[in-house]
């Protein structure tokens, strides 16, 4: 137990400096976010040209909600995958790869299949969107655990193969709804799934971004219990963590981030597994570093991809999971012949 | 460069203040404005606007229904002309917010409805006189011809219109598509007028029903020999390749390919005559 705290504390000088350079790189990127896009935006001519009101409704009302969603939905994604990570002791666990974002997609689809065809639900839509998604989200992480409470740890493969399972049902429930949807609301879902930070707007971006602060609020106190987990269940047990109600917690908080976000954006691939890996080569597995870095990486990594999904080939877009996975699942296959004994 | 009135999307087919600059969203709408000899006037297009072949030059704003706010801006328009389903609508609300007049034009999926088009997006140019003449002078004509071929005596064929299937998947325009609405156009009955939307379908109903033709509808209208063949043991079925944009775009191109269409598969059907 001393070694433990020893080597936890150990780290804590660099860790704090590497966090304030994290948190200095993710306003330097903000910053870049704001200033570039397809239309030219000059900061001496924001204060000093009476003609930039175009420019300045575009900085404000077009780019900034689109900059502020890709940012908390990069940290989100980042925290939840982290989180998860440490729940299911297993490294691989990430909510696009294990099935946790299509639960989201699925939520939020069958709104706009359904949602299309019952004219009532049309006004709800900002908020049973948000919800189904949270929803979706919800049920396939408690799938997941109650999954492996029944059949004892998940192993690396396993989780990935109940991933591919999980998957698989959740691609056969969009079918459903793609085969049900009508000619407009198919072509909507088809770029819908692919993730887009384009479609935020400040009266739908504060309640969601609202509901993935408060929780990920709570995966970022819990970083002790995390950690403790690493041991083991019985052994955190009698250290005298809550075990259950850790449990809950990390997945009712981790599908919530990474519902809300799925419910503005669509998917974005592989955020929530690159980004922890990357701080825990840096800064080591302690969760208290990892989660609190992972956000900060996590918003840099997201605010650039996207912002290369809307400059590349300007002035079309391309969807943002297009570059996110692009880099992500190169990573991904490192990560597995890293991991493999030769 | 600020916007003199708050933008909204309308369906009016209403003069604009200014129409100097034009985005387009919906291949149809660029056809048009081509047609009309306001090329000039269009700074960016989508990605459904292929014909003719110069508007492909032209920068891309995306596909109709996944359009980027910024790059549209980014293009300066004074307008965006779209067919009515452009989008995405969260898009679109941004675009309003910065007051930037977007028109979406009705469509509706026959000859007349082409022509009140071509007339509503004239209107809006202030183009009217040109858009008369130009009906009066193909258009009209053109439908009244179809409308002659398509009442004549006997002819009420069954026919299956296929979207691509180069995917190896038959794709069939069902009820409230604008393929069921091509084939009655040309007077034919739609096999599979029960489903709703574009469904996926066998092959083997294909064949089980004896349509008199099978259509397919795809980019540049080819069709490889097997594919001409494939229906041909079902017992008089015909089938036939038409292109895509040209006759399930519903713009000027539309009614003279389903006139051609219906000659040629009057034609075929009574070789004897």
């Amino acid at each position: 137990m001393n070694s433990a705290a020893q080597v936890l504390h150990a780290r804590g000088q660099p860790a704090w400096s590497a966090h304030a350079a994290l948190a200095c790189a993710m306003l330097a990127t903000g910053v870049l976010a704001l200033l570039a896009g397809a239309v030219d935006i000059s900061i001496k001519s924001l204060f000093h040209d009476a003609d930039a009101v175009l420019q300045r409704m575009i900085l404000l009302e077009i780019r900034a909600p689109r900059v502020v969603l890709a940012a908390c939905t990069g940290a989100g994604l980042a925290v939840a995958g982290a989180a998860l990570q440490g729940l299911f002791r297993n490294p691989l666990a990430e909510p696009s790869l294990i099935g946790v974002s299509s639960g989201a997609a699925l939520g939020a689809i069958s709104v706009i299949v359904l949602g299309a065809s019952l004219p009532i639900l049309q006004p709800l839509a900002s908020y049973s969107l948000p919800i189904a998604a949270v929803a979706g989200a919800c049920l396939v992480t408690l799938f997941l655990y109650g999954f492996s409470l029944r059949y004892g740890q998940f192993g690396i493969v396993t989780i990935l193969l109940v991933g591919i399972a999980v998957n698989a049902l959740a691609a056969v429930g969009i079918g459903i709804f793609q085969y049900l949807a009508n000619d407009a609301a198919l072509r909507t879902l088809t770029f819908w799934m692919m993730g887009s930070f384009g479609r935020a707007s400040w009266d739908t971006l504060i309640p969601a971004v609202s509901l993935m602060a408060v929780s990920m609020l709570p995966l970022f106190a819990l970083t002790r219990s995390l950690d403790l987990l690493q041991l083991g269940e019985s052994e955190a047990f009698h250290l005298g963590i809550d075990v259950r109600q850790v449990k809950r917690c990390v997945i009712i908080c981790s599908a919530a981030t990474v519902g809300a976000g799925v419910a503005l954006a669509g998917i974005v691939g592989f955020v929530g597994l690159v980004v922890p890996h990357l701080i825990r080569l840096v800064l080591g597995a302690g969760h208290r570093y990892v989660i609190p870095a992972s956000a900060l990486l996590g918003a840099i990594l997201t605010m650039l991809a996207d912002l290369l999904a809307r400059t590349l080939f300007a002035p079309a877009e391309i969807p943002v999971s297009l570059i996110t996975s692009a880099l992500g699942a190169p990573f991904f296959l490192w990560l597995i012949a890293r991991a493999r004994p030769r | 460069m600020l916007f003199a009135a708050a933008g909204s999307v309308q369906a009016i087919c209403e003069p604009v203040f200014d129409s100097s600059r034009i985005a387009v969203a919906g291949g149809s709408i660029t056809e048009i404005l081509y047609l009309l000899g306001a090329e000039e006037r269009i700074v960016a297009v989508d990605t459904t606007s292929t014909y003719p072949a110069t508007a492909r030059a032209l920068p891309s704003v995306g596909y109709v229904r996944a359009l980027s706010t910024e790059g549209l801006l980014s293009m300066q328009p004074t307008l965006v002309l779209g067919e009515e389903d452009m989008g995405p609508p969260e898009v679109l609300a941004q675009l309003e917010r910065i007051g930037l007049p977007m028109v979406a034009i009705d469509e509706e999926h026959t000859a007349e409805g082409i022509m009140r088009k071509i007339r509503c997006v004239a209107r809006i140019l202030g183009l009217s006189q040109k858009a008369d003449a130009l009906i009066l002078d193909t258009l009209a004509p053109l439908t009244v011809e179809l409308d002659r071929a398509r009442g004549r005596a006997g002819w009420q064929p069954l026919a299956v219109l296929i979207l691509d299937a180069r995917s190896g998947t038959l794709v069939a325009a069902g009820k409230e598509t604008s393929g069921q609405a091509f084939l009655r156009m040309i007077g034919a009955q739609n096999l599979f007028s029960d489903i709703s939307g574009w469904k996926p379908v066998s092959p083997e109903t294909i064949l089980s029903a004896r349509p008199d033709f099978v259509i397919f509808s795809r980019p540049g209208a080819d069709i490889t020999a097997s594919e001409a063949s494939s229906f041909a043991f079902a017992g008089g079925t015909d089938v036939v390749a038409v292109d895509t944009v040209e006759t399930l775009g519903f713009g000027p191109r539309t009614i003279k390919a389903a006139l051609d269409l219906l000659v040629k598969l009057q034609g075929r059907a009574q070789p004897d005559e």
